[in-house]
C-alpha cells in the first residue's frame, strides 16, 4: 500500500514526465564524454551552466509567455540594450548595484511598451514584440554611438565574475535561483495558474473571473526585466556594454522551452522542462566545440535538435492517443 | 444508369465513444436520403466517413460497387463525393468562381490560371440553378445563402455522383430555402445520391424520399418518407421519452423570494428587458438563435456594457462591472460554446474545475493548497458522475457530456446564488441531457435560481418554471409551464404581435 502510493507519486512527479528529456541529457552527456574525457568534469559542467545563463534567464520569461500563448521577440535586444545603458551608468559614476536595478527596469519599461500593444492595440504578440525587437536594438546603438562601453568598476565587474567558495560564479547561482522561484511561481500560485489558463482557453479565464489583460502586462513586465538583468549580468562579464551582443537570444530561449516541452499551442509547458532543454541545448554546443567541430555546423545541429526532439514527441503523443482510442473500445465493446 | 453507395459494417470509435456501430446502408441515385438523430447520433461522423476526413475503424464502404479506402477528403472528392457543410468550406478572400474550381484551377500550359474558362463556366453553372451571381465577385461580399449555393455549385462542378448536405437550411430564409431545394431537385433528376441531414421535420417533409433515423451511432430504421409521421421518428430518434425524466424533478420543489429583479435593461443589443427571478426557480428564456438571449445573460455577467436600466440582486442595486465583479456577488455563468468559451483543452480535470476559485485555494504561503484542491475535484466529480479515471486527465480526453459537466462544477464550486446556463445541453447525447436536467433541478432545490437558455422547446418546457421568449432583443412574451407548448413558444419567438394587432 504505502509502495503503490510512493509508485504513484513518483508517477505523477514532474521528473517522470520528463523522463525522455533526462534521458536525452544522459545520453548526450555520456556521448561527449567518451569523445573527450575533458566533458565529464565539474569545471565544464560550471562553464556550460555560464554559458546557459544569458539564455536561461530569458527562457524562464519565455517559458512563461509560449504557455499563456504569447510570446516575446525583443528579448535579446533588450538584454543588448541593457548591457549599453548599465555601462553608460556605471561610466557615469552611478551606484553599481542602483545600475543593476535601473537596467532591470529598462526591459520591464519594454515589456511595458509590449503588454499595452497587445493589449491596447491589439496587435498580436508577434508582431509587436518584432517591432519592440527593432526599436529597442536601435536604442542600444544609438544611446552609444554604436561603439562598446567599457566599464572599470570593480564591484559592477563582480556581478558576473565573483566565484562563491571560488568555485561557482555568481550568475549560476542566480540563475539556478531564478529557475526556483520561476519554477515555484509558475506551478504553487494564483499567477502560475492563471498563466495555463490563459494560454488553455483566454476566453474561458476571463469567464472564471481571471483579467488577461493583467496576466499579459505582468508576463512582459517579468520577461523584459529577465531579460534586462540577463543583459546587466552579460555586461559584468565582457567588462562592456555592447550593442551588438545577444542577437537572436531569443530564439535560442524560445527553442530551450520547446525542447523542454512547452507547446506554442498553449496552456502546456514546465520550467522544469525548460531547464531541461536549456541543459541539452548549451551541452551539445558546448560538446561540439570540444570536438573541434565548425561553429557553423552548431547552427545546424541546433536546428536538428529541435526538430528530433519534437519528431519524437509528437510520435509519442500519437501512440499514446492510439492506446487511449483501443482502451476505449475495449471499456465498449468488452 | 444511376450509380449507388453501400456502407457495410461500419465501426468508428473515438475515446469514450462508439460513434458508429456497424452500420449498413445502401443508397441508390434519384433518391434524397434524410437522416435524423439527436445530436451524437453518428450523423456527423458518418458523413466524416464518406468524405475522406476520418477512415473507420472497421467495415467497408462502396460506390458502384468498388470499395473505397479514403485516407483523405480529395481522395474522396476524385471518387465523385461532395459533403457540404453547415460551416462553409469555402474562401471568403476568393472570388467566386476561384471558389466553385477550389483546388482545381484550370490553367494554360505555362501554368497561367484561364480566368476566362473559368469565370464562363462558373456562370453557366449558376446559370443552370437560376441564381444571379457574378462569377468574379469575392464571396464576402455575398449572403450567406449565396455563400451556400457556391458550395453547392463547387460540388455541381466537381460532377459529383454523392451530394451530402449537413443542415443545409439552419442559417437560410423561407426564400432561401425554396432556392435550394430547386437546386436539390434538380441534382435529383441528374440521378445523384443524396444525403440531407436535418433536424427540421418539415423540411424533411418535403424534400425527402426516405429517412434514416440514426441513434447512438447504430442504424436504426428507414421508412419512406409518405408513411411516417414526425411523432414516429422522433419516438425512434429519442428512443426513450424524456417526459418521465421531467416529471420526476418537477416534484417537489419550493420557490422563495426574488433574489434577482432586471428593469429595463438595454445595452447595444438588447432594449428594455424586465424580469425578475426567485430562488429556487428555473427561468427559461427562449428565442431563436441572436435574438439577443445571450447578449441579456452577458450584461448580467458584466461582458457587456449597460446602457440603462437597473438590476437589483439580493436587494441591492448591482451594476456589473467584470465577470471577477459578478462571481463575487454569486453569479455564475456556463457559456453558450464549451469547445471556444468553456474548457482548456490542454489542462487537467481538476484544473479546469478549480480555475473560478484560485483565489480561494490559497495557502498562507500564498501558494495553491494541492490537496484541497484535489479534495474539490474528487467532490465534483463524484456528486456529477464525471467519467474520468482520474482528476489528472486532461479534459479534452473526456466526452462532451463530460466535458460539460466538468465546466458545470467549475460554477458550482463557487457556490452561485444565480447559476445562469446557456444551451447547457447542446451537443450531447439523450442520456447526459437526462443526467443534466437532473443534476439543475438539483440545484433550483438547493434554493439556486436557476436561468435556461435553451434553442430546444421540449427542454425549456420540460425544464422551467416559466419561460420569457425573446426576439429581436426585446422580450416578446412570458409563458407558464403549465401553460407553455412549442406553438406559443414559437409563435412569440418569430411572429412580430405588434404588427399582426
Amino acid at each position: 500500500m504505502v509502495l503503490s502510493t510512493w509508485k504513484n507519486k513518483i508517477k505523477k512527479s514532474d521528473f517522470a514526465d520528463k523522463i525522455s528529456l533526462i534521458i536525452a541529457l544522459i545520453v548526450l552527456v555520456a556521448f561527449f564524454s567518451f569523445f573527450n574525457k575533458n566533458y565529464f568534469s565539474s569545471r565544464n559542467f560550471i562553464n556550460i551552466l555560464v554559458a546557459c545563463s544569458l539564455m536561461g534567464f530569458v527562457a524562464i520569461g519565455e517559458t512563461k509567455l509560449i504557455i499563456a500563448n504569447l510570446i516575446d521577440l525583443s528579448a535579446g535586444s533588450v538584454a543588448a540594450f541593457a548591457t549599453v545603458f548599465s555601462a553608460i551608468l556605471v561610466r557615469a559614476g552611478v551606484n553599481p548595484y542602483l545600475s543593476l536595478l535601473l537596467a532591470i527596469g529598462s526591459g520591464c519599461f519594454v515589456g511595458l511598451l509590449n503588454a499595452m500593444l497587445i493589449n491596447y492595440l491589439k496587435l498580436q504578440p508577434f508582431i509587436a514584440t518584432l517591432a519592440m525587437m527593432s526599436i529597442a536594438r536601435g536604442a542600444a546603438y544609438i544611446i552609444c554611438g554604436g561603439r562598446a562601453v567599457p566599464i572599470a568598476n570593480a564591484t559592477f565587474i563582480s556581478f558576473g565574475t565573483y566565484r562563491l567558495f571560488r568555485v561557482l560564479p555568481l550568475p549560476v547561482i542566480l540563475l539556478i535561483l531564478t529557475f526556483l522561484v520561476g519554477g515555484y511561481i509558475l506551478k504553487n500560485t494564483f499567477f502560475g495558474r492563471s498563466v495555463y489558463a490563459l494560454g488553455g482557453n483566454s476566453y474561458a479565464a476571463r469567464l472564471s473571473g481571471l483579467n488577461p489583460e493583467m496576466i499579459t502586462l505582468k508576463l512582459y513586465l517579468l520577461s523584459g526585466g529577465l531579460a534586462g538583468f540577463a543583459g546587466a549580468l552579460l555586461a559584468a562579464r565582457m567588462n562592456s556594454g555592447q550593442p551588438t551582443a545577444a542577437v537572436g537570444l531569443e530564439f535560442d530561449a524560445i527553442t530551450a522551452a520547446v525542447l523542454g516541452g512547452a507547446a506554442f499551442t498553449g496552456g502546456v509547458g514546465t520550467i522544469l522542462g525548460t531547464f531541461i532543454g536549456m541543459l541539452i541545448l548549451q551541452g551539445f554546443n558546448t560538446g561540439l566545440i570540444m570536438l573541434n567541430v565548425q561553429i557553423f555546423w552548431q547552427n545546424v545541429a541546433q536546428g536538428s535538435l529541435l526538430i528530433v526532439a519534437l519528431a519524437f514527441d509528437y510520435l509519442r503523443k500519437k501512440e499514446r492517443n492510439k492506446k487511449l482510442l483501443t482502451d476505449s473500445m475495449k471499456s465498449i465493446n468488452g | 444508369m444511376g450509380s449507388y453507395l453501400e456502407f457495410k459494417q461500419i465501426n468508428k470509435y473515438f475515446p469514450g465513444v462508439h460513434a458508429l456501430s456497424d452500420f449498413s446502408l445502401k443508397a441508390d441515385s434519384g433518391i434524397v436520403y434524410a437522416i435524423v438523430g439527436e445530436n451524437g447520433a453518428g450523423k456527423s461522423t458518418l458523413l466524416k466517413i464518406l468524405n475522406g476526413d476520418y477512415l473507420p475503424d472497421s467495415g467497408e464502404f462502396f460506390i458502384d460497387g468498388v470499395q473505397q479506402k479514403f485516407t483523405k477528403p480529395s481522395e474522396a472528392i476524385s471518387a465523385g463525393v461532395s459533403v457540404i457543410y453547415q460551416e462553409r468550406q469555402i474562401i471568403l478572400e476568393m472570388t467566386v468562381a476561384e471558389n466553385v474550381f477550389l483546388g482545381d484551377w484550370p490553367c494554360n500550359k505555362a501554368g497561367k490560371v484561364d480566368y476566362e474558362r473559368m469565370n464562363k463556366e462558373t456562370e453557366e453553372i449558376a446559370k443552370s440553378f437560376g441564381l444571379d451571381i457574378a462569377p468574379d465577385v469575392k464571396v464576402k461580399s455575398l449572403s450567406i445563402a449565396l455563400q451556400q449555393m457556391v458550395e453547392v455549385m463547387k460540388a455541381v462542378n466537381r460532377n459529383s455522383k454523392i451530394i451530402a448536405f449537413d443542415e443545409p437550411t439552419a442559417s437560410l430564409s423561407g426564400k432561401e430555402i425554396e432556392i435550394l431545394f430547386k437546386i436539390i431537385r434538380k441534382l435529383q433528376a441528374e440521378q445523384k445520391v443524396i444525403f440531407y441531414v436535418s433536424h427540421r421535420m418539415d423540411e424533411i417533409s418535403q424534400i425527402a424520399q426516405k429517412v434514416v433515423v440514426l441513434k447512438d451511432g447504430k442504424f436504426v430504421a428507414m421508412r419512406d418518407q409518405e408513411n411516417v409521421t414526425d411523432d414516429e421518428l422522433i419516438r425512434l430518434m429519442v428512443g426513450r421519452p424524456l417526459g418521465s425524466v421531467f416529471q420526476e424533478i418537477q416534484s417537489e420543489r419550493e420557490i422563495g423570494e426574488v433574489v434577482l429583479e432586471v428593469k429595463n435593461l438595454t445595452t447595444h443589443s438588447v432594449k428594455d428587458i424586465s424580469f425578475s427571478l426567485r430562488r429556487g426557480e428555473i427561468l427559461g428564456f427562449a428565442g431563436l438563435v441572436g435574438s439577443g438571449r445571450t447578449e441579456i445573460m452577458q450584461a448580467l455577467f458584466g461582458l457587456d456594457h449597460i446602457l440603462s436600466g437597473e438590476i437589483i440582486y439580493d436587494g441591492q442595486r448591482y451594476i456589473p462591472s467584470t465577470p471577477t465583479h459578478a462571481i463575487e456577488v454569486g453569479i455564475a455563468m456556463v457559456p453558450e460554446d464549451r469547445k471556444t468559451q468553456g474548457i482548456m483543452p490542454n489542462i487537467s480535470v481538476r484544473g479546469n474545475i478549480t480555475i473560478s476559485i484560485l483565489r480561494k485555494l490559497l495557502n498562507k504561503f500564498k501558494s495553491i493548497d494541492v490537496q484541497r484542491e484535489e479534495i474539490i475535484a474528487q467532490e465534483n466529480i463524484q456528486k456529477l458522475s464525471i467519467k474520468t479515471p482520474d482528476s489528472d486527465k486532461l479534459i479534452a480526453q473526456l466526452s462532451g457530456g463530460n466535458q460539460q459537466k466538468v465546466i458545470l462544477a467549475r460554477w458550482l464550486v463557487t457556490h452561485p446564488k444565480v447559476l445562469i446556463l446557456d444551451e447547457p445541453t447542446k451537443g450531447i447525447d439523450v442520456g447526459a441531457k437526462a443526467e443534466f436536467y437532473r443534476i439543475i433541478s438539483e440545484c433550483a432545490k438547493n434554493n439556486i435560481a436557476v436561468i435556461v437558455i435553451s434553442s430546444e422547446l421540449p427542454e425549456v418546457i420540460g425544464l422551467c418554471d416559466r419561460i420569457i421568449v425573446i426576439r429581436n432583443g426585446s422580450i416578446s412574451g412570458e409563458v407558464n409551464q403549465t401553460s407553455a407548448t412549442e406553438e406559443n413558444i414559437l409563435k412569440y419567438a418569430m411572429i412580430d404581435l405588434q404588427e399582426t394587432k
